[in-house]
């Protein structure tokens, strides 16, 4: 079973950075107020692209994009990644 | 007649060079083709260390010139936004596509570049000159 959001949370765990922040990370909290830099949010869309085996088009490379777990997961859904 | 000035726009951005360090070594070509241009990386050639620490200046470069460019939800990609060594080693930035095309719609003309690395931080500060238009106004 593949959950999305559970992989995108081990994704954020491992590239976000976010220290203190990622402790009781909702899904629809603001990972930029939670502490996630530029530099991490790249991380992140790699980290993203590979767990799913997806790439991320341009177009959707904005701070809309990595703004929240559940935005993350609408992207990711978007690029034909579904819950098994 | 009065003659309308240049304004300015600062922007200023730091980035540790460990974290760039470790976004080269867990991503590797991934990640360097992803946010830099071939001529960035090419001139950021040497040792794990010195890599990091040339790529981690023209990241903070990167986000410094995104501060002086006024834009809605969608930033310009990194990579329309060129840090580049000319001969006399002074960085110079080039933008293409978006930023490009954002910097010509805010009449923002010049960009200054200036870097400094200490204490595994890299910083970077820019300087963008809004020219007025090309006349004179009569009050």
């Amino acid at each position: 079973m593949t959950d999305i959001n559970a992989a995108i949370r081990q994704v954020l765990e491992a590239h976000g950075r976010l220290g203190a922040g990622f402790a009781g990370l909702r899904d629809d909290d603001d990972l930029y107020q939670k502490g996630l830099s530029s530099h991490a949010s790249v991380n992140v869309m790699l980290g993203i692209e590979d767990a799913f085996g997806i790439e991320i088009p341009e177009a959707l490379l904005t701070r809309a994009t990595f703004r929240t777990i559940d935005s993350i997961r609408a992207v990711v859904e978007t690029l034909g990644v579904a819950n098994e | 007649m009065v003659r309308r000035r240049a304004t300015f726009r600062i922007g200023l951005d730091v980035q540790s060079i460990e974290e760039v360090q470790d976004s080269i070594a867990e991503f590797g070509d991934l990640y360097t083709q992803r946010v830099y241009t071939p001529h960035e990386i090419e001139s950021s050639a040497g040792d794990l260390l010195t890599r990091a620490s040339s790529l981690a200046g023209r990241f903070a470069a990167k986000e410094a010139v995104l501060k002086v460019l006024d834009f809605e939800d969608r930033a310009p990609p990194l990579k329309s936004i060129e840090i580049w060594r000319d001969d006399s080693r002074r960085p110079t930035v080039r933008l293409n596509g978006l930023a490009a095309e954002l910097a010509r719609q805010q009449g923002i003309d010049q960009i200054s570049l200036s870097f400094s690395h200490s204490g595994g931080v890299a910083a970077a500060a820019v300087v963008a000159q809004i020219s007025p238009p090309s006349f004179w106004t009569r009050r």
